[in-house]
C-alpha cells in the first residue's frame, strides 16, 4: 500500500508492506525500515546517505510576493544545492533565490518583469 | 570591521562569505558597486562604501530597517553638516536634487532566509563626478567644501542602525 504523507509542507510517498509474518516493511523514498513487535531495524543495505530534501524537492516557490528581476538559469540546466536561480525584487529588497536541491531544470514558469505572489511556483525540476 | 582596498562590491563580498551578523565590510573603492536592479553606483576612492550583515529576521523587519537606514543617513548628514537632505524612499538620499547616498538590502533565500545584508554607498570625499553623473550626483565634499571623516560618519550610521534594529525587534 502506498500513501502520501505531508510533513511541514513536504510530501513523502510511503510504501507499507505487510509480509503477514508479524513484520511490516516501510519504505520512504530509498529508505526502508522493518518493524515487528520485538525489534525495529533499519535495513542497512538499502539506506543511501542522501539528504531527503535533495530527493523530494522538485519545485521552487516564491518565498514572498514581488517582481522577478533576474533569472540566472535556463531550462535543461543542471543545478546543485546553493546555486543562484533568480532574483525577486520585493519589499524594497533584492532577494536572491538559491536552490536547496540538485537536479535538472524542467520548466521556468516566470519571466523577468513578472509579478508573482508568495507560494507561486517559479521553477520545476526533473 | 573588515576593510578592503578594492573589491567588486561589499554586498557581493557579503553574499560570497558567511560573515557573522553585524560584521561591517568596508571598501575604499568598489569596481562594480550597484544599487537596485543592478544600476551601477560610482564608487571611486574617497567615498564611503560599506555593508552590514544583519541578524536573521522576518521580511517585514528587514524592510522597515531598509527604510529606516535612509532616515539614519539623512539625520546624520543634517546634524553633522547642516545640509538639507531629501529622502527618496526606499533607497536614496538626495541633496539639492542630486543623489548622495544609495541603500540596498539583499537577502539570500533557500528554504529559509540564509543571509541579509544592507549596503550603503555614501558620496563623501568625491571631488567631482563624470560628465554623465554630474547633474544627478553630488558628494558631501562638494556640498560642504570640506574633507569628510569617513570613519566618524560610518560609526555613527552603524550605531544608529543597531539601535533601530533593537527597537524594531522588541
Amino acid at each position: 500500500m502506498k500513501i502520501k504523507v505531508k510533513i511541514k509542507n513536504k510530501e513523502y510517498e510511503v510504501e507499507i508492506i505487510d509480509n503477514n509474518q508479524g513484520e511490516v516493511n516501510i519504505k520512504i523514498g530509498n529508505n526502508a525500515f522493518n518493524f515487528n513487535s520485538n525489534k525495529t531495524i533499519a535495513n542497512p543495505e538499502i539506506i543511501p546517505l542522501i539528504d531527503e530534501s535533495i530527493i523530494f524537492k522538485k519545485e521552487v516557490k516564491a518565498p514572498l510576493s514581488g517582481v522577478v528581476s533576474e533569472i540566472f538559469i535556463k531550462e535543461g540546466d543542471h543545478i546543485k544545492k546553493g546555486d543562484k536561480l533568480l532574483v525577486l525584487s520585493a519589499m524594497k529588497m533584492e532577494n536572491e533565490i538559491i536552490s536547496e536541491s540538485e537536479g535538472k531544470i524542467k520548466k521556468i514558469l516566470v519571466n523577468v518583469g513578472q509579478k508573482v505572489k508568495e507560494e507561486d511556483m517559479l521553477i520545476s525540476l526533473f | 570591521m573588515k576593510y578592503f582596498d578594492k573589491i567588486d562590491s561589499t554586498n557581493e563580498e557579503a553574499k560570497r562569505n558567511m560573515y557573522e551578523p553585524w560584521t561591517v565590510l568596508i571598501a575604499k573603492e568598489q569596481i562594480s558597486g550597484h544599487g537596485k536592479g543592478k544600476e551601477s553606483w560610482f564608487s571611486p576612492e574617497g567615498g564611503l562604501y560599506f555593508s552590514i550583515i544583519l541578524p536573521k529576521s522576518n521580511f517585514d523587519d528587514l524592510q522597515t530597517l531598509t527604510i529606516l537606514a535612509a532616515f539614519i543617513v539623512a539625520k546624520n548628514i543634517k546634524e553633522e553638516f547642516s545640509l538639507e537632505p531629501l529622502i527618496k524612499l526606499p533607497n536614496d538620499v538626495l541633496i539639492n536634487g542630486k543623489k548622495i547616498c544609495g541603500i540596498l538590502t539583499e537577502n539570500i533565500i533557500g528554504e529559509n532566509l540564509k543571509l541579509s545584508v544592507i549596503g550603503i554607498g555614501l558620496n563623501t570625499n568625491i571631488k567631482s563626478f563624470p560628465q554623465k553623473l554630474e547633474n544627478i550626483a553630488t558628494s558631501l565634499q562638494i556640498e560642504t567644501k570640506k574633507e569628510i571623516n569617513n570613519d566618524e560618519i560610518l560609526n555613527k550610521i552603524v550605531l544608529d542602525l543597531k539601535k533601530q534594529f533593537k527597537s524594531i525587534i522588541i
